[in-house]
């Protein structure tokens, strides 16, 4: 019997988010289905990164605090919700690659079952599987598909 | 003494031309950052023992221990003292000050760093100040470039204010024996004429024409300074330390105690106030933490340095550097300090100055006879300062501090390019240092 692989586990229909889409999209998704991240795919279905939801803190922390060596401390700054979404308005209307992460792990199809909960384990969240040659995304290993998988082979 | 003489020839030549040539290769190893500049000094100062351009005895007794026990006091000093968050306090009090009017935050902004950097390094304070700088410039939606620039300026004019302001003025001070008040007598006046003067072009250049809404300048003015404190026992205990260290500065010299025991003594201290009563492990962790802020690779840079360029010394070869560039300026004293001023401007604009001005210092100590003896020296070290300090803002690598606000702003998305940079801050410089010939040529010549 031939060992089973990320493939078996994988959600083959994943939500995906299209690489001119913009980030209102990307967020609406975010808020809607409580994604933790989604991928990102051009108009051949190649992966090129991921949209995450500590994005959207992005957006809205001031640049100061995001870089290296910047602020640890901006408890002084006393913004309001209202600020915030003042913030996150002036960009809203921008593609959803400004958002994009290239340097998510990715699996390929083939990585070995316990391999690929291993990465699930260590990375915390949803992992796509993607085809190493066409760079295909092929579809998304959840915590949720595992578990899924796990128990029906219980039953 | 006569066993500690070099040998006659080191591999085939003169030992003042084998000192000269790893001398020559450690400069230009140093300028190329190929590699770290601490190994290379450390590297050729083992090779000038081993060669036997000087004795081990001979390389510890070339070793400015007083520089490297300034430095390293009061790099333990504002360890513990930023953990308070009382820069950023400052610095956020300050744009406060003005009303967040645009030009003003400019102007407060470039004085706190100023004022910061003639009390710390340099490159301490616009780690500390740029991160405030780019969170106002965002908010207020005015670029954050007019004032990391002369926030850049400020630092390396700031520091050329004091003796513990930059480390030439460490390495000028121990080697002659300037006093902290020394310093603050004869350079602080031309510094903030300097400073002022700076700030005119700056508003020519860029002030007109900063503007913010008033929306953005209300929610400066909302920003609540007292909450960037971060450790109120800290804030107390690292402040009280400063002022004494400070206060023992000034009075060290009639104590008949030198600056370096007065900064470790002050470094113990703070270390003391910030880890008693913790447990022991706490107290070693604590500890740690703050020697692990210390730079040690600029301290062993130092170190590696003081070897090299006293090596350099036996050898005569300093003093053939001397007396040829006397025979330049006829032995006069207007015009040597005057080389000396530009000379140094031009040379720190473009290389390191601490290598440059460890070099100079005995060159300078060499002129010695010619002019009536070390007294007679005062404006050849003032210029000597003026422009190692002032020079560093000729261009993006002329000083730490330059490099490390521009990697800042380009991580916060605005570049500083080396031409552009260069293009505004070299006539500013030289303006600087005309503003310095004028206070040399009156005050001392």
């Amino acid at each position: 019997m031939p060992g089973q692989t990320a493939r078996d586990v994988m959600d083959p229909h994943p939500t995906v988010l299209g690489a001119g889409e913009t980030l209102a999209k990307g967020i609406e998704y975010i808020m809607d289905k409580r994604f933790r991240n989604i991928p990102i795919v051009d108009e051949h279905g190649r992966y090129l990164g991921v949209f995450g939801v500590n994005c959207l803190l992005r957006l809205v922390l001031p640049q100061a605090v995001l870089m290296e060596d910047g602020l640890t401390n901006i408890a002084f700054v006393s913004d309001t919700l209202q600020d915030l979404r003042r913030r996150l308005q002036e960009v809203i209307h921008q593609p959803v690659t400004i958002c994009l992460s290239d340097e998510a792990t990715v699996l390929a199809p083939d990585t070995p079952l316990l391999e690929t909960l291993l990465v699930l384990y260590q990375t915390r969240r949803s992992v796509p599987v993607v085809d190493p040659a066409s760079r295909a995304l092929l579809g998304v290993v959840s915590y949720w598909d595992v578990g899924r998988a796990i128990l029906a082979q219980e039953l | 003494m006569h066993a500690e003489a070099p040998p006659a020839l080191i591999f085939g030549w003169d030992p003042l031309w084998f000192a000269t040539a790893v001398f020559a290769a450690t400069y230009i190893l140093v300028m190329t950052e190929r590699i770290n500049r601490a190994i290379v000094a450390m590297l050729a100062a083992g090779v000038m023992v081993l060669a036997g351009v000087l004795t081990q005895k001979q390389a510890v007794a070339g070793v400015d221990f007083n520089t490297l026990g300034l430095l390293t006091g009061m790099m333990v000093i504002v360890a513990i003292t930023r953990k308070s968050g009382v820069f950023q306090y400052l610095a956020v009090w300050s744009a406060k000050k003005v009303k967040a009017d645009p030009w003003g935050i400019l102007v407060m902004l470039a004085l706190v760093t100023a004022l910061l950097s003639a009390f710390l390094d340099n490159v301490t304070t616009v780690l500390l100040v740029a991160p405030v700088t780019l969170l106002i410039t965002e908010t207020l939606k005015v670029s954050p470039y007019p004032y990391l620039f002369t926030q850049i300026f400020a630092s390396n004019i700031g520091g050329t204010a004091t003796l513990i302001g930059d480390p030439p003025n460490i390495m000028i001070g121990s080697a002659v024996g300037y006093t902290f008040n020394d310093f603050v007598i004869h350079l602080t006046p031309v510094v903030l004429v300097v400073l002022a003067a700076t700030l005119v072009p700056v508003y020519l250049l860029w002030g007109r024409t900063l503007h913010a809404a008033a929306d953005d300048r209300r929610r400066v003015m909302e920003y609540n300074e007292r909450e960037a404190i971060t450790d109120r026992r800290v804030l107390v205990q690292s402040l009280t330390v400063l002022a004494f260290v400070i206060a023992g500065f000034v009075a060290a010299h009639p104590l008949g105690q030198e600056p370096s025991t007065i900064a470790l003594f002050g470094a113990a201290v703070l270390l003391l106030l910030d880890n008693y009563p913790r447990s022991a492990e706490e107290q070693t962790h604590g500890v740690h933490a703050a020697l692990t802020e210390v730079e040690w690779v600029t301290l062993f840079f130092f170190l590696g340095l003081f070897i090299v360029v006293h090596a350099l010394e036996l050898t005569g070869a300093l003093s053939l550097l001397a007396q040829y560039l006397l025979s330049l300026t006829g032995g006069d004293l207007g015009i040597t300090a005057m080389v000396i001023l530009w000379g140094s401007a031009i040379a720190s604009a473009v290389v390191d100055n601490i290598p440059y001005v460890a070099t100079t210092i005995p060159l300078i100590k060499a002129m010695a006879p010619t002019f009536g003896g070390h007294e007679a020296l005062m404006p050849l070290w003032w210029s000597l300062s003026l422009g190692a300090c002032l020079g560093g803002n000729g261009t993006l690598v002329g000083a730490s501090a330059n490099l490390i606000v521009a990697g800042m702003a380009e991580r916060a998305g605005y570049r500083i390019s080396f031409i552009s940079f260069t293009l505004a801050a070299f006539p500013l410089m030289l303006l600087s240092i005309a503003i310095s010939t004028l206070y040399i040529w009156l005050r001392y010549l």
